[in-house]
């Protein structure tokens, strides 16, 4: 068996991947091929350490129909892992290819690691309540979300980049594609948030948020009270347990105290910033970086920085 | 009139699991067991295309024994019959081993026009099932699925994506996994309570599925669970010019590549 493969249709995930990739390369010793959907994404690939970029050619463009595609290149090589970017469109792909390959496959790994020749892998259980180590015998598969890994830098030499002519899958037949990340209504979906609470004084403040968010690309979203108590802002916004849950990659906390029932809802988030006068509240301790200061004062300078 | 297969998985109900804060060891000798939540709206969704067009409904559970105390409440549900695995493997299975045995009962069982699961089991999260199920029977899959519709033979679906909906279309049998915003599971009458003692349920044994011993050997294996703890960076910018800190604050959110 040899040979490391990584896949995602997201470019930049993908770039993401070569990281935890180029590490067990260093246990394993085997070389990286990095699998592709466009030309420049391989060659960019080929770039950051990939030994080999593989352009997956079709004519159908339905990324899932590239499973069988991806599935013989990595059985062809007789690969000991294969790291998908976990989009929803790459578990759906990874968990089809690591079926084809009658092997295990972690989702959503934390951390990556080789022992006893095997994937030791990280991963969250029981609706975040629990984290789990597990090993899986090679060939394994593991998928890999967003910002978990940082792309790597430039390497030395660039890998070679190949093209190869592929099947998609011919039984599904795609329809209307509607994007949705500009619809604004569905903040599950948002990559960025900003989360407002009662440290507001009065609905008309909101402002301020609404222009950090604009200034973010961000969507709002707000705490029980906001929504239920003050109807400030729709209940389809409020974060918590009886609430929505998200995941965004910036889960921007102002005005909130950091309650467990509404951090249930949010702890999931990439980064957690926090914005509050007050020095003790929780919120503090669930935040990655936080500023101790009066909303008031903060959310326009920041406004302001952000634009530049 | 279609034919469809629910596949789901009998749980237990992650509210009532406990973190021991000594150890951060979970204590589950509380937790009561539940058919999986968008399990739960996969059976919903069979059941509600099968009452509008006619056709069957059959579910079809692999687990420990635990599954047996599943049949009542599933066939409340909807489903008119129900198939139950219930194996010692269940115990350490990954979903390598549940997709091997549930797609090696369903072989078994015959053809179905649509076979459904949720996204997702609630306490492992896998969401592997439906795709592995598909490429081991060579069926199309379509996963996260928010919309369903059914004319004939011919099966569509709005699939809802990080950022995108998409429709697609296929010519059935096909897999699918539902998302829980599909539809809102209903709350069985007490008539379908007591109509479901006298639905039939049939146990199949994973001896006569003609497994290999290898097939129900974990290729994924827990090695710890450990409860969960907010591990955060905590960097907080104190300083008692609020520019100073606005500019702090810059500067980590550009190295996490966030504006």
């Amino acid at each position: 068996m040899a040979g490391i493969f990584v896949f995602s249709e997201d470019s930049a995930l993908a770039k993401q991947l070569l990281t935890p990739a180029l590490e067990l390369k260093k246990s394993l010793a085997q070389p990286v091929t990095a699998l592709a959907l466009n030309e420049a994404d391989a060659k960019e690939l080929a770039t950051l350490g990939a030994d080999k970029a593989v352009v997956l050619e079709s004519g159908n463009k339905w990324a899932e129909g590239f499973a069988e595609a991806i599935y013989s290149q990595v059985s062809g090589a007789g690969a000991s892992i294969l790291l998908v970017g976990g989009t929803l469109r790459g578990k759906h792909v990874a968990a089809y290819v690591a079926a084809k390959l009658n092997a295990g496959m972690t989702t959503d790994a934390k951390t990556l690691k080789i022992e006893d020749r095997k994937l030791l892998a990280t991963r969250v259980l029981y609706a975040g309540l629990a984290v789990g180590e597990e090993l899986v015998a090679l060939p394994a598969v593991a998928t890999i979300r967003a910002r978990t890994f940082v792309a790597p830098p430039a390497a030395a030499t660039a890998g070679v980049v190949e093209t190869v002519a592929v099947e998609g899958d011919a039984r599904v037949s795609l329809g209307e594609v509607t994007s949705t990340s500009a619809a604004g209504v569905d903040i599950s979906a948002a990559t960025k948030l900003v989360s407002v609470g009662r440290g507001f004084r009065k609905q008309e403040d909101l402002k301020l948020a609404e222009d950090l968010s604009g200034a973010l690309k961000a969507e709002m979203s707000c705490t029980r009270g906001v929504a239920e108590d003050e109807h400030w802002l729709p209940i389809e916004r409020y974060i918590g347990i009886s609430g929505q849950t998200v995941k965004p990659e910036l889960y921007l906390a102002v005005g909130l105290s950091g309650q467990v029932q509404h951090m249930v809802g949010c702890r999931e988030s990439k980064v957690i910033v926090a914005v509050n006068n007050d020095e003790r509240a929780p919120i503090f301790e669930a935040a990655d970086y936080g500023i101790v200061g009066d909303l008031y004062e903060v959310l326009p300078l920041l406004t302001a920085a952000l634009r530049k | 009139m279609p034919k469809c297969l629910v596949c789901y998985k009998w749980t237990l109900d992650e509210q009532d699991i406990k973190v021991k804060p000594e150890d951060l060891s979970l204590d589950s000798s509380r937790a009561k067991g539940k058919i999986s939540d968008f399990d739960r709206n996969a059976i919903e969704e069979a059941t509600r295309i099968v009452e509008k067009q006619g056709g069957a409904v059959e579910a079809l559970t692999y687990g420990t024994s635990a599954v047996k105390q599943s049949l009542k409440d599933l066939l409340s549900r909807g489903p008119g019959k129900a198939y139950w695995i219930a194996d010692a493997s269940a115990e350490h299975a990954d979903a390598s081993v549940t997709a091997n045995v549930l797609a090696a009962a369903i072989r078994k069982l015959g053809q179905y026009d649509l076979i459904l699961c949720g996204e997702g089991s609630s306490d492992l999260f896998n969401q592997q099932t439906a795709p592995r199920i598909a490429a081991l029977l060579g069926l199309p899959c379509l996963s996260f699925v928010q919309k369903l519709t059914v004319e004939g033979d011919t099966v569509q679906a709005t699939r809802k994506l990080e950022d995108s909906t998409e429709v697609v279309t296929v010519k059935g049998p096909v897999v699918i996994s539902v998302l829980s915003e599909i539809n809102k599971p209903r709350i069985p009458t007490l008539k379908q309570v007591l109509g479901a003692a006298k639905k039939p349920n049939e146990e199949i044994k994973a001896a006569d599925l003609g497994l290999k011993a290898e097939d129900l050997q974990p290729k994924a294996v827990r090695q710890s669970v450990k409860g969960f703890v907010m591990q955060r960076k905590n960097v907080i910018y104190k300083e008692s010019s609020a520019a100073d800190n606005v500019a702090k604050l810059t500067v980590s959110l550009a190295a996490e590549g966030l504006c």
